[in-house]
């Protein structure tokens, strides 16, 4: 059993127009950074917002660790499921570690443990240093990884990023991926899109999305550690 | 007096044909880049251009260097082929130093040519949409598979920051290379089936390949 298994998944636009994605079946496992890249309006951010139980397909079955994600709406983020959304929204008021906090806040997290949950995850993400600032001080790397940030505080096993390199400046752009990567080797799950082919950068697995159909290339052999680690799991 | 008249012409031969050799390009850029010896050029050919360009034996250098300092492009240096282990140093001459700029402009419709080559070949396939579908396919499987390969951050294990820099700028222009190749697939791919589409709807002309 994969950690993710989406067979067969049909969406159309919301308008009822073109078929966004036909057919498509992907299977990602624990450790695997996975990318999708494809052009504008081919359906990669739908695909993902599927993959993470955010909306429905229309047809078509998703699965994470075996359970369907159909009809569970929003209820399976948080409890193993990470998702970032391209766009990072915060309160004008509220700082970047207040923002992390958010996810335990919302599972019933004592605000102590919260507030230490989302301050590891910060660290986690490289960064720390953002913990007092406001949206609008973040710079584009800094945005997606407080982002990441928030997600991870709720220590999921998989996280779904849509475009982490949008708008993102070229200097901070390997540290993004870097980032990605790193979470992947530590064996959480990556699921992330990518309109820009340098987002594809060391994925253990890439697939282009276009006219509704899901391409991928070989897979790159796992890493020996995630391997070994799901030996020790005891995982397949 | 003969001898010289027949260097001259065999000069004169070698300077109207256009040099194609992309290993005499690579070591004039090496003599430009600083005058150098064979021994040192090979060296230096090696660590520059590794697995990319490669020098089938250090008598490839000898050839090379005849070949360009009859061409004018290169020019021994005055008094380094004295002593009792004698090592001819080269220098660019301004005419070589000129000439590699204008070939390295050139890679530009090099690189261009290679990919119209590819299109080109292709259409031996148009005729059966299918197979020039699959092979599209494959196309960007090994694109996208070049994508993956690229490094997120080339570790600094060069041996110099000239090195270095030239990883990351190798590294860039993959990635760049890759997503403009998979958008041309994409594109290549709906052109491919509009056209098949309007070849649809219009009789089979004399001779034309059935669909």
């Amino acid at each position: 059993m994969s950690l993710l298994e989406l067979e067969g998944v049909r969406k159309r636009r919301e308008d009822g127009g073109a078929l966004l994605l036909r057919e498509v079946s992907l299977r990602i496992e624990a450790g695997e950074l996975a990318v999708v890249w494809g052009m504008r309006g081919s359906g990669r951010s739908t695909l993902l917002r599927i993959a993470a139980g955010i909306e429905p397909p229309d047809a078509g079955a998703v699965r994470f660790e075996g359970r369907d994600l159909s009809g569970r709406g929003r209820r399976l983020l948080g409890e193993g499921i990470g998702y970032c959304h391209r766009t990072l929204r915060f309160g004008e008021s509220q700082s970047a570690l207040e923002h992390a906090m958010v996810g335990p806040l919302s599972r019933w997290v004592a605000p102590a443990a919260a507030r230490r949950r989302a301050l590891a995850a910060l660290e986690r993400v490289g960064a720390a240093h953002c913990a007092g600032l406001r949206q609008h001080k973040l710079t584009g790397g800094e945005a997606v990884r407080v982002a990441l940030a928030r997600t991870l505080a709720l220590a999921p096993r998989m996280v779904v990023v849509d475009e982490p390199v949008a708008g993102v400046d070229l200097a901070e752009r390997d540290g993004v991926l870097g980032l990605l990567r790193s979470l992947a080797d530590e064996g959480v799950a990556v699921l992330a899109s990518t309109g820009e082919s340098t987002g594809l950068s060391q994925a253990d697995r890439a697939f282009a999305l276009g006219e509704g159909t899901l391409r991928s290339a070989p897979q790159r052999p796992l890493a020996a550690v995630v391997q070994l680690r799901r030996a020790a799991s005891g995982g397949s | 007096m003969r001898d010289a008249r027949i260097a001259a012409e065999g000069t004169a031969r070698a300077q109207a044909t256009p040099m194609r050799s992309p290993v005499n390009w690579a070591l004039l850029g090496l003599i430009v880049e600083r005058p150098s010896y064979a021994y040192d050029l090979a060296q230096r050919f090696e660590r520059r251009f590794g697995d990319v360009l490669a020098l089938s034996n250090i008598g490839h250098v000898y050839t090379a260097l005849g070949a360009l300092a009859e061409r004018d492009l290169i020019e021994e240096i005055p008094g380094t082929r004295a002593g009792r282990q004698p090592r001819p140093r080269y220098r660019a001459t301004p005419a070589g130093a000129e000439q590699y700029r204008a070939w390295l402009v050139g890679r530009a419709e090099e690189g261009r040519r290679q990919h119209q080559l590819f299109v080109l070949a292709l259409g031996a396939l148009a005729a059966d949409r299918e197979q020039a579908l699959e092979v599209l396919a494959r196309y960007e499987q090994a694109w996208l598979a070049e994508g993956m390969r690229t490094p997120i951050a080339r570790e600094s294990d060069a041996v110099d920051r000239l090195s270095a820099l030239l990883g990351r700028l190798i590294d860039e222009d993959d990635r760049l290379s890759v997503g403009a190749r998979l958008e041309w697939v994409e594109y290549a791919r709906g052109q491919l089936r509009a056209s098949a589409q309007s070849a649809g709807a219009r009789p089979a002309e004399p001779g034309e390949p059935g669909r």
